[in-house]
């Protein structure tokens, strides 16, 4: 069937029938035979002629002045190349926004797992017996660890003056608050005085990895002409080219990123992790130098997703709406905040304290606090999962309180169209109520249950489409297929298979007849790389807007020839008789946020048991206002792997510390779901092509997760009365929690539902 | 130490010079270059390093290279024949088992020795016998999907 396509149509037209030939085909992972084959290579697998091994050596204390480090046992072991502590480098600060935090410790560290030397070796059994001969002299400093503890008066300051730092904010209501974001609609106070009651609930979330199954890996070469070629498991090359030419104080002409696949990111893979290191190795040795972190390397020093302190204080009219809220977090950032790339230095994700409700007056205040603990990041949608906790489980808290069903009241303080988010972006096209219902009837809402101490909860959230921008450059091949040329990495999401779908519908070609083709960081000026649910959207209009110009280059080529109907092998290959190669690029750069949003609603039902506290889920769904969906099988998958990363953030996963001393140091300690943890599930898509993405798609990797946990929490307590307000929601926890309430067992909690 | 170790990987005989405290995972990926075997956590519980020693599966991660001395190793890169891809290398394709990609080698050896052993296992051995191969992309759904579809020899 013909796809009813228009030139310049990169989103559908209302008044005509959307009907596609490759954009929404359920077509496998055709690109990933190498890793089915186990041939791809990821920056791990990278071998390089005369390559060695580095490895740090990391402080095993939280907070301490550095009197001396004596290397030179270390460098007498031979095999050793190398040694290099803070004095063999440039005395500067390394970051993404806010330049915080040394390649090695100087003079003192400030949380266990900071890296204070590094050696070079011919392999990693060298390299490691090295390590164990540093002798490092510490003397101990007093340390904060708690997010609130690190902001009362008096509290060991982490940083002396981290106003002066490049790229920190100018706000500091404590010396150790390294960013304050704020977000206000209306009068709070005003809202807070025309409310009939007033709510107060506070929250806490977890410490957790992100759990990518692939550590931090990269090689560092530097050619004989002083070019420094890079393989790293990064998913912003163009960026990481930048802050690479800051850090090793080089023209960014003189580095080279190479992409390769990435093990998994999740927002963890943004970083220079060790990369600067490696290169002042390599430049130390003159040889290729790899650096692969151990797993127990990422767990004390990875960027994890931020702990909080959430208290939610909302007002409510008798009738349930919503008048005011004041919503207040406290993000514990660890030791640096060079971790986090947004302008703000802080979680973008606070906004959703507002959740998916009309709140007329509102103030959201985030707090990110330095403490001497491992440094936190991003993680995939950041800030959202522990907001959306809190103030998810706060709405059926209300509702319990009001004596009205969650889902009512939610119905009644639905974002609808015109409204304002808490950032002050007016909403179009809006969703939630019908995301809402198909939600409730999935889970048979307000039908009996299926028996005792069976709950059903919902939960709500959205998720932006993200922006940024992106090169995309195709080019017509003498045997009548297509080349992509895209500098975005591909982190797993599938979205090499996305871009090539898109460029086959254009032209009128099968998937097979796209390939990619990998640029390096040399093929373009720049790119904003893989993150914040931008790929579909930015990469997908480049690479639509390049190919509709190459089809029409294509076009006018065959009027040339005077041979309309010829085949596109014919096409190039008379082109190149002439030395020309048809070919087009595109640089889409959307800035600003599109005013659609995607609504994600969440089901679970879950049943408890009474003896232990153990928690069964019994069936979960997720309903998803989404746009047009370009490969079904891609889009589902995101969908599944976010929602169990929120049942893993829901119900086990914890990096659990003691006085800054991360204790889950291991996969088997560190708990990550399972093939035998997971739910029945149900998944219900409103599709509706509005997404500012090609062909009218929206975004999906960041829309599955966040919503998951307090829909758990929400069914345990219509389930068995306890109020879990605490990640994860372990059987401890119910069980403690059940025990002190046995006596009320049998009037059962304001939240428990017949 | 070192010590002279003869095993045969992937139906080649190899006979290799190693340190005794060499892991079996080292060794497929710096003493021979096989890359395709993944090391995740290091200590036996991702699964990614997986591979099959005399035809059952072991994490290679915890296991040392001389241990595998006159044995029979396979990895993911001795699973295809020719260019043929074995039949759950293509369910995993077809059926989106996959995202990053860092755990499927072990998740295809893995569901290869289930349906080595148990040509039809129910829903339910496939859970228990792929909960040593941990996922972080998929969620896990489209795992059991691939291990079904190979099991069933069905495509989408």
């Amino acid at each position: 069937m013909a796809a009813p396509h228009r030139a310049g149509a990169d989103r559908p037209a209302a008044d005509r029938p959307v009907v596609h030939r490759v954009v929404g085909q359920p077509i496998g992972r055709i690109d990933g035979r190498d890793k089915v084959s186990g041939q791809a290579r990821y920056s791990a697998d990278v071998a390089l002629p005369g390559m060695i091994w580095g490895k740090a050596l990391r402080s095993p204390l939280p907070h301490a002045r550095i009197l001396g480090i004596d290397t030179a046992r270390a460098r007498a072991l031979p095999g050793v190349l190398a040694v290099l502590t803070a004095r063999d480098l440039p005395d500067l600060l390394i970051g993404r926004r806010m330049f915080d935090m040394p390649v090695l410790a100087r003079d003192r560290v400030r949380f266990i797992g900071e890296k204070v030397a590094v050696v070079a070796a011919v392999d990693l059994d060298v390299a490691d017996e090295a390590l164990a001969l540093i002798d490092v002299e510490y003397e101990d400093l007093p340390a904060v660890f708690d997010q609130a503890d690190a902001v009362k008066p008096g509290a060991p300051v982490v940083h002396e003056n981290p106003g002066a730092y490049e790229g920190a904010p100018s706000e500091r209501p404590h010396p150790n608050v390294q960013s304050v974001l704020r977000f206000k609609l209306g009068d709070v106070e005003a809202g807070f005085r025309s409310a009939d009651r007033i709510f107060e609930h506070s929250f806490r979330t977890q410490l957790a990895h992100h759990g990518y199954i692939e550590p931090h890996a990269g090689v560092v070469a530097i050619d004989a002409d002083g070019r420094v070629q890079v393989w790293a498991s990064n998913k912003m090359p163009f960026r990481l080219k930048e802050l690479l030419a800051h850090a090793l104080q080089l023209p960014k002409e003189q580095i080279r990123v190479n992409l390769t696949p990435i093990g998994g990111d999740f927002g963890g893979k943004g970083s220079l992790m060790d990369l600067p290191l490696a290169y002042h190795l390599a430049r130390a040795t003159g040889r290729p130098v790899k650096m692969v972190m151990r797993y127990t390397e990422e767990l004390m020093a990875g960027n994890p997703r931020h702990p909080s302190n959430i208290t939610l204080r909302t007002g409510v009219t008798n009738d349930g709406r919503i008048v005011a809220r004041h919503a207040t977090a406290l993000f514990n950032s660890g030791a640096y905040a060079a971790f986090k790339p947004a302008p703000s230095v802080n979680l973008g994700g606070a906004g959703m304290g507002a959740g998916v409700y009309r709140i007329p007056n509102l103030l959201i205040e985030s707090f990110c606090v330095y403490t001497h603990s491992i440094p936190c990041g991003h993680a995939r949608s950041p800030g959202e999962p522990q907001m959306v906790f809190a103030g998810e489980s706060h709405m059926d808290m209300i509702a319990g309180e009001l004596g009205l069903d969650p889902a009512e009241f939610r119905r009644r303080n639905l974002l609808a169209d015109g409204d304002l988010l808490a950032n002050g972006h007016h909403l179009e096209q809006v969703r939630a109520k019908e995301t809402l219902e198909a939600a409730l009837q999935s889970i048979d809402w307000g039908r009996p249950k299926p028996g005792p101490w069976i709950g059903r909860g919902v939960a709500m959230t959205h998720r932006h489409i993200g922006v940024g921008f992106t090169n995309a450059h195709v080019r017509l091949e003498p045997k009548g297929t297509v080349a992509l040329r895209i500098g975005l990495p591909d982190t797993g999401t599938g979205a090499h298979l996305v871009l090539r779908q898109v460029v086959a519908e254009v032209l009128d070609l099968s998937v097979d007849e796209v390939e990619i083709e990998l640029a390096s960081t040399d093929d373009f000026d720049t790119d904003s790389g893989v993150g914040g649910s931008r790929v579909t959207h930015t990469g997908g209009r480049a690479a639509y807007r390049a190919a509709e110009t190459l089809k029409e280059r294509i076009a006018a080529e065959a009027t040339r020839l005077g041979t309309p109907g010829a085949s596109l092998a014919t096409i190039a290959q008379a082109a190149a008789r002439d030395g020309r190669t048809l070919e087009a690029t595109y640089f889409y750069d959307a800035k600003a946020h599109a005013a659609v949003t995607s609504f994600t609603a969440q089901a679970a039902e879950v049943a408890v048991d009474p003896a232990t506290g153990q928690i069964a889920i019994r069936r979960f769904t997720t309903a998803h206002d989404v746009g047009t969906v370009i490969n079904p099988i891609g889009h589902q998958g995101q969908i599944e792997g976010g929602l169990v990363q929120g049942l893993g953030y829901a119900l086990m996963e914890e990096l659990q510390t003691e006085e800054g001393r991360i204790s889950t140091l291991s996969l088997g300690d560190f708990k990550l779901p399972t093939a035998r943890d997971i739910p029945p599930l149900t998944t219900v898509l409103l599709q509706d092509p509005v997404g500012p993405g090609p062909f009218g798609a929206k975004a999906i990797g960041e829309g599955s997760i966040s919503a998951v946990a307090p829909a758990i929490a929400n069914a345990v307590a219509d389930a068995c009365g306890v109020r879990i307000t605490e990640l994860p929601i372990t059987a401890e926890k119910i069980y403690f929690a059940l025990r002190d309430a046995a006596h009320t067992r049998s009037a059962p909690g304001s939240e428990r539902r017949p | 130490m070192t010590r002279a170790v003869r095993l045969t990987v992937n139906g080649t005989p190899r006979e290799l010079e190693i340190p005794t405290y060499r892991t079996l995972l080292d060794c497929l990926r710096y003493d021979l270059g096989l890359t395709g075997s993944k090391e995740g956590c290091g200590v036996g519980v991702c699964g990614a390093c997986t591979v099959l020693l005399d035809g059952k599966i072991i994490s290679s991660c915890i296991a040392l290279a001389v241990f595998a001395d006159g044995r029979e190793v396979t990895t993911v890169e001795g699973l295809a024949e020719d260019e043929r891809l074995h039949p759950v290398q293509q369910a995993f394709i077809d059926h989106g088992g996959f995202q990053c990609g860092i755990c499927t080698p072990g998740q295809v050896v893995a569901a290869k020795a289930l349906l080595d052993a148990t040509p039809n296992p129910s829903d339910a051995e496939i859970r228990e016998w792929m909960l040593g191969n941990l996922c972080r992309c998929t969620g896990y759904y489209k795992i059991l999907e691939s291990v079904r579809g190979a099991a069933l020899g069905v495509r989408p």
